[in-house]
């Protein structure tokens, strides 16, 4: 079990704001990980400078032992780690199944739906994240639920090995959370690294084993779900300092 | 040589007030609006040949003719605004397709009423002046001076007076300014029929320097473009100054290198600043 | 700075490598789906579009074979060339978002070149039209290099300033010698002796395009460019090369529009430097408007209703004053402003739904 993503001293600032001080932390491969802090924390910021959609002012990003810091989006795609977005980015005249093939046409795509060819492999993730039914939709009609199902299948279609999924559960009904819970337990089951975000601790804490917490763009304490809830800066994180536990 | 040099010293500041009139509207408009006007040429095409009309062949006199023409002029500018770009706000690209193609509708429209050959408005008063040794028109004059005193009087508009300071809010932060009260639709409206009214004064006073053609449009809406982003879209003080860089550079090459270089010269500017410092001299937006 | 742009160009130049070597394998591929293609086309022509397709082509076809009529001919020549060039800018804009201005870029080198084939080289028309296409994908690369980094409105814009850099340069007198300046060049040999061997040339040249065009933008890499036209971050985030396929889009529009601005001037046997003008492109972009945007075929319509029902609407009048005469672009103007305000569907889709109805009736469906 190597180190698949590892990140060093990672430094941004906008302006005079600093959004992500000096942070590090590692992630090995087929880990189940989550990435908590209250809202501004700066955690889509990580996945912005992660996915190379900005870039750190200083630090280094090291995927699968390789330095991947300041590469394109579609490199750092190609190589294996796929981002969703918190507010989902469709492909709004294109139907459902085409959104998922625009995936599967990435090159690491291509290489996994060779076999099976394209239609039959986008089918097949459409059935895996629940959208079938709906494959000939365009996505402007389907509800969010669906949105973010179909994010998901987005970036299952590139065939990762590392996802990176930002907020998948917020404005979701409790029904829609559990469609999403189930949908990347089986992703991670099936070897694909997972690294959530989220800002309410107790909606990652039934779904991973290990916990990073961030609070004003640095790290704060890494650990199990219980050791992370219990950790005094992150209580004053969540609660104010010299707050008492809830 | 000195004299060529002088040469270049008046001729620039010419073609430099004229593109700090045009530019100026052109930045104010995408500053406030976001809103890229491609009939903006149109509005210099159509003051000139209404200038025309109105002074050379109805004969009127020659301030009613100029009055007359920018009325017009803002009148025009009023009417795109309601027409074409108020109802398309959210598509940037539709704004686009719809002012060029108010574009092409104009310089057909004049083409079907005046025709393709080349008109000549007279200046205003005949004779020339000798300055540095350069003989020019008087004409030039009444350019650079009607130029400098519209910069002035805009950019005192803008800092004193309350629709000034609603533009300036408005271009730095829409939401805001609709917070405050501001009703940016109007803004917007008053900022079209200003780009207008300064791309007629620049009509008015440099026109009847050369012949007018009915596709001179483009080429001034290019150069007033190139200036915006010479010198940072949405910023007056860059545009001024990009402006009479610009002026100076063309006429530099047009003496020392070639004509065509010099009328190919802003749109290479285009090109060049596009691609290595999009947000321009001193923007600040990213293109 | 000089660092930054260093990388950029070795990146452009590497990037326009792997394309170049990229073309063989992307053959191979096209060349795969053949099979797949031939048993689509075979349903198609039994489906309702299909039928109303071959119906118009047999049309066209007929007509000029009937009556023989040089004005005829010389009408829809003008609207086969026509449409060629509006679904080369609806492969760019329709499908890739890439809403260029400078359209009558790809069309006048591509007429230029073409010419200046024939005419000094003497080569056959065929493969000059080819050489201008190939010149005008050439400027696709230098235009879409620069012009990748800019989005929507400012594309249009810089796109537009390279047309007036060319159009400036042929009109130039000091490179009289060169390019030609206001004569351009003229007195080209005629494609054929007869002019409806020329027509149907022509004719067989735009069925061929169109069905290229059609298999493009049906095929993944039409799947991929309406990807970057729907969002360019989400393309982006979800692997895909966008500068690369953009840049594919402003090469194979303008191919097409070369091949089409090579028509042009070798059916009107002279080209000269209005071939730049914005108002090219703005032909491109109305009759685009006018049949639909991102339908290939909608070009055609476009194309129809501009250069055969406009244009012949005001020519009988042109006999009452020259002014007439505009009237088509005039109009057509007009027509677009209101296409693009009120429905930005174009005339194509809801037309064909009531015709489709008519036909359903017909078949007792």
């Amino acid at each position: 079990m190597g180190v698949i993503l590892e990140v060093k001293n990672l430094t941004k600032k906008f302006g005079g704001l600093t959004a992500v001080n000096d942070f590090s932390f590692e992630i090995k491969r087929g880990e189940f990980v989550g990435l908590i802090g209250p809202n501004g924390a700066g955690k889509t910021t990580v996945f912005n400078l992660i996915s190379g959609f900005e870039k750190p002012n200083s630090g280094s990003i090291r995927f699968d032992g390789m330095d991947i810091t300041g590469l394109k989006p579609y490199q750092i795609v190609n190589l294996g780690l796929v981002r969703t977005f918190q507010l989902v980015r469709s492909f709004h005249y294109m139907s459902v199944l085409d959104n998922v093939s625009v995936a599967c046409l990435s090159p690491r795509g291509k290489k996994a739906s060779e076999k099976v060819g394209l239609d039959k492999y986008a089918s097949r993730i459409l059935s895996e994240v629940g959208l079938i039914d709906k494959a000939r939709f365009p996505p402007v009609i389907l509800p969010h639920g669906d949105l973010r199902r179909l994010e998901i299948g987005k970036a299952a279609g590139t065939n990762p090995q590392i996802l990176l999924l930002d907020e998948p559960f917020s404005g979701l009904s409790y029904e829609e959370q559990e469609h999403i819970h189930a949908l990347i337990r089986r992703l991670s089951n099936e070897g694909v690294t997972i690294f959530i975000t989220g800002h309410v601790l107790r909606e990652l804490m039934n779904l991973v084993p290990r916990v990073i917490a961030m609070h004003q763009g640095k790290f704060i304490t890494d650990g199990s779900p219980q050791e992370v809830a219990n950790h005094k800066l992150v209580l004053e994180a969540y609660l104010g300092r010299g707050g008492g536990i809830a | 040589m000195i004299f060529q040099i002088e040469n270049v010293l008046i001729f620039g500041t010419v073609q430099g007030s004229v593109l700090a009139l045009l530019a100026l509207g052109f930045s104010l408009v995408f500053g406030v609006g976001g809103v890229l006007n491609l009939g903006h040429g149109a509005f210099y095409l159509i003051t000139c040949y209404v200038f025309y009309l109105i002074w050379r062949v109805l004969f009127f006199d020659l301030i009613i003719s100029i009055i007359l023409s920018l009325i017009i002029a803002i009148i025009v500018g009023g009417v795109v605004y309601l027409a074409l770009i108020k109802p398309l706000q959210d598509s940037h690209i539709g704004i686009v397709i719809v002012t060029f193609a108010f574009a092409v509708f104009m310089q057909e429209f004049v083409k079907v009423i005046a025709g393709i050959k080349p008109h000549y408005i007279s200046p205003f008063i005949f004779g020339s002046v000798e300055f540095l040794g350069v003989t020019f028109p008087i004409q030039f004059v009444f350019v650079i001076i009607g130029s400098l005193i519209l910069v002035f009087l805009v950019g005192l508009f803008i800092s004193k007076t309350k629709i000034g300071k609603s533009i300036r809010a408005v271009s730095q932060d829409r939401e805001a300014a609709l917070l405050m009260g501001i009703n940016a639709d109007r803004i917007l409206m008053i900022t079209v029929m200003i780009s207008a009214f300064l791309a007629g004064m620049a009509a008015i006073l440099y026109a009847p320097t050369s012949a007018i053609t009915i596709d001179m449009g483009w080429s001034f809406l290019l150069s007033a473009f190139a200036v915006s982003v010479f010198g940072g879209m949405g910023s007056t003080s860059g545009c001024v100054l990009g402006a009479f860089i610009m002026g100076y550079a063309k006429t530099f090459c047009s003496v020392f290198i070639s004509p065509t270089l010099a009328t190919v010269f802003p749109l290479l500017v285009i090109v060049v600043m596009l691609l290595v410092r999009p947000q321009g001299l001193l923007g600040k937006k990213e293109v | 700075m000089p660092k930054k742009i260093r990388s950029k160009v070795s990146n452009t130049v590497s990037g326009t490598k792997n394309f170049f070597l990229g073309i063989p394998r992307a053959t191979r591929n096209l060349y795969k789906e053949i099979p797949h293609q031939v048993k689509s086309f075979k349903e198609w022509i039994f489906t309702f579009r299909g039928s109303l397709t071959i119906l118009c082509l047999i049309g066209t076809i007929l007509v000029p074979l009937i009556t023989m009529d040089d004005y005829i001919m010389t009408i829809l020549i003008s609207f086969l060339v026509f449409s060629i060039f509006a679904a080369s800018w609806d492969l760019l804009a329709g499908y890739t978002g890439q809403v260029s201005f400078g359209h009558s870029v790809f069309f006048g080198i591509g007429a230029y070149v073409a010419a200046a084939f024939v005419k000094m080289a003497g080569l056959p028309w065929f493969f000059s039209m080819i050489i201008g296409a190939v010149a005008a994908i050439l400027v696709g690369l230098i235009i879409g290099i620069p012009c990748l980094r800019l989005k929507g409105p400012y594309l249009a814009l810089g796109t537009q300033a390279f047309s007036l850099i060319l159009f400036n340069l042929f009109m130039s007198g000091e490179l009289k010698d060169i390019l030609g300046s206001t004569e351009g060049i003229s007195a080209l040999p005629a494609m054929s002796e007869a002019h409806i061997v020329t027509f149907f040339f022509i004719l067989i040249i735009m069925v061929i395009s169109f069905i290229i065009l059609t298999i493009i933008v049906k095929s993944n890499i039409g799947t991929i460019f309406k990807a970057i036209r729907d969002d360019e971050t989400a393309a982006d985030a979800s692997g895909i090369n966008t500068t690369k396929y953009k840049l594919i889009a402003f090469m194979i529009s303008g191919f097409f529009a070369g091949i089409a601005g090579g028509l042009f001037a070798l059916n009107s046997r002279a080209v000269n430097p209005s071939v730049f003008l914005a108002l090219y492109s703005f032909y491109a972009i109305v009759m685009v408007a006018l049949g639909g945007i991102a339908t290939i075929s909608g070009s055609v319509v476009g194309a129809f209703i501009y250069w055969v029902i406009l244009t012949e609407l005001f020519k009988p009048m042109g006999a009452l004053g020259t002014i007439f005469l505009y009237f088509p672009t005039l109009i057509s103007a007009l027509i677009l402003i209101i296409m693009i305000r009120f429905a930005d569907q174009g005339i194509l889709k809801p037309a064909l739904e009531h015709i489709r109805e008519f036909y359903d009736f017909l078949l007792g469906r």
